[in-house]
């Protein structure tokens, strides 16, 4: 049980790029995506105008007004500047679609990593994977904002990016070249596999949190599930009626979600393909004609990080908080122009990114599991589907087990 | 305690403690008013006086579960009214379907 109040988000910050020195029209201002560290303590933003912002975790005071009333007087850069020393900005010399964080490198990913670049002097850095838009991916040392690599491989844009949860610096890249590609951090950033089979552009990339599944999807109404091991194509998820857009697995591996403009968004069992839930986004208010159609298009979807929550974007100007088992959101938040969302690690907050470049940082609810839930999280943390069937305990225990029911 | 074993009544005394019988012999003695945040059965509100009629139902558990049943209670009293960051309640992966078996029985 949870504590059972639904609370709407409030917003808690707002950030906002200032003019860039040399303003040019040809770069879009859009924030395709934000990111958070895997460890909580930095915060990425594509702000537009091919800059991305790296900020400290938790913000500085001077952002957060007291008791979380009102949104931030308008914070421009130069006023910023002066407070944050270790603020980083990194010019990436073109429009940022996709953004990922490694987690901390693992002890054989820190060595071989040592052996290849022994100029960068900490083994144990954090590193920032960038999307661009001609297809190139700039990989960045978040400490010092140093640009360590440059992999060249994809024809066009570099739209979502991922990294092994493991800290293996293996890094998954997808693009509106049709195709999915992997490399390996630990060697020069050697493109060691390349994914195809999508038939329109990639829009996005998720790897399960146990590393085994890589989950992609396209412009064709398709969602793939390939296998982290063997880099081959699992199955295929067909059941959105169009682009689909976003994907993200739940902290157990055990739940897939994926975000369509279809208003729809789906939650599928992983491993067996079956669908479990469609989460439909109405318009709170009726279409007047035609043009109303796709005001509901899904930009973003993402997990809660205790598995129980979803947060979603919608072009219907509505930030959306979902139960996992109810059939209507719990919660809603004003917000025009969303594209991205993501939620803190350690729970409470949730940012979303939108075409202006602003981010925006809203409270999220504040859950503590039940103790079913997280034994059930345990569990399937490393136990597929099919072994929970496997298992000699009641049915009932296997449906609450395999999120049939909740 | 007046020794009624009326389920949820508290009855007003200042230590209302309850004691789990696991099945290797441990004891855990944890407030009442924790393990009423589990959920309510009345075997297991006993007092220490009605523990040998009800000692067939905890008497299946064993203490490594137990423990982390009681562990779980007191973390959730902790945070359920505080506003502060809810940390992470890490469950082993040998003891969790123990456990989950053990909170659905204790749950119903």
């Amino acid at each position: 049980s949870r504590t059972g109040r639904s609370e709407e988000p409030l917003l808690l910050a707002e950030l906002k790029p200032g003019r860039p020195h040399q303003f040019d029209w040809k770069s879009s201002c859009e924030t395709w995506s934000v990111a958070f560290s895997p460890d909580g303590s930095w915060f990425a933003w594509s702000q537009g105008h091919c800059i991305v912002k790296l900020i400290p975790w938790p913000l500085e005071e001077q952002f957060i007004p007291k008791g979380f009333e009102a949104k931030s007087r308008s914070s421009k850069n130069d006023t910023k500047g002066r407070g944050s020393p270790k603020e980083k900005t990194l010019d990436c010399g073109q429009i940022v679609w996709g953004l990922a964080f490694s987690p901390w490198p693992s002890p054989p990913s820190r060595k071989l990593w040592a052996r290849h670049h022994p100029q960068v002097p900490d083994i144990s850095c954090l590193i920032l994977a960038t999307g661009l838009n001609d297809g190139q991916i700039k990989i960045w040392e978040v400490q010092t904002g140093l640009l360590l690599l440059n992999l060249s491989g994809h024809q066009d844009v570099v739209r979502d990016l991922s990294f092994t949860p493991s800290g293996s610096l293996i890094l998954v890249s997808a693009s509106r070249d049709k195709t999915l590609r992997i490399w390996d951090l630990n060697k020069h950033g050697k493109q060691i596999q390349v994914l195809s089979g999508h038939l329109q552009w990639v829009y996005c990339c998720s790897i399960s949190p146990d590393c085994s599944m890589l989950c992609s999807a396209a412009g064709e109404k398709s969602v793939f599930l390939w296998s982290m091991r063997s880099y081959t194509l699992i199955r295929k998820l067909e059941g959105h009626q169009s682009s689909v857009v976003s994907c993200d697995f739940s902290p157990d591996s055990a739940l897939l979600v994926t975000a369509s403009y279809d208003t729809n968004v789906i939650m599928w069992d992983p491993y067996t393909g079956e669908r479990l839930r469609l989460l439909h986004h109405t318009q709170l208010d009726p279409p007047m004609d035609d043009s109303d159609v796709h005001i509901s298009s899904l930009r973003s979807v993402c997990f809660s990080p205790e598995g129980l929550y979803l947060a979603t974007v919608a072009d219907d100007r509505l930030l959306r908080i979902w139960a996992l088992e109810l059939k209507t959101p719990i919660a809603f938040a004003p917000m025009t122009n969303g594209l991205c969302c993501t939620f803190f690690p350690h729970g409470g907050v949730i940012a979303t990114g939108t075409r202006d470049g602003h981010v925006q940082f809203w409270t999220a609810p504040r859950v503590l599991s039940s103790l079913k839930h997280l034994c059930r999280k345990a569990l399937r943390s490393f136990l597929t589907t099919y072994q929970v069937l496997a298992l000699p305990i009641p049915k009932k225990m296997k449906e609450f087990l395999t999120y049939r029911t909740f | 305690i007046d020794g009624k074993s009326s389920g949820l009544g508290l009855c007003g005394s200042a230590t209302m403690y309850i004691k789990l019988v696991s099945s290797d012999g441990h004891e855990f003695i944890v407030k009442r008013e924790h393990a009423l945040t589990l959920g309510t059965r009345k075997a297991m509100l006993s007092g220490p006086g009605q523990l040998a009629e009800n000692k067939t139902n905890e008497g299946e558990i064993p203490s490594c579960v137990l423990s982390k049943a009681c562990t779980y209670f007191t973390y959730k009293f902790c945070y359920t009214n505080s506003s502060t960051v809810i940390p992470e309640f890490p469950i082993a992966p040998e003891t969790a379907l123990e456990l989950l078996m053990t909170t659905t029985f204790l749950d119903r």
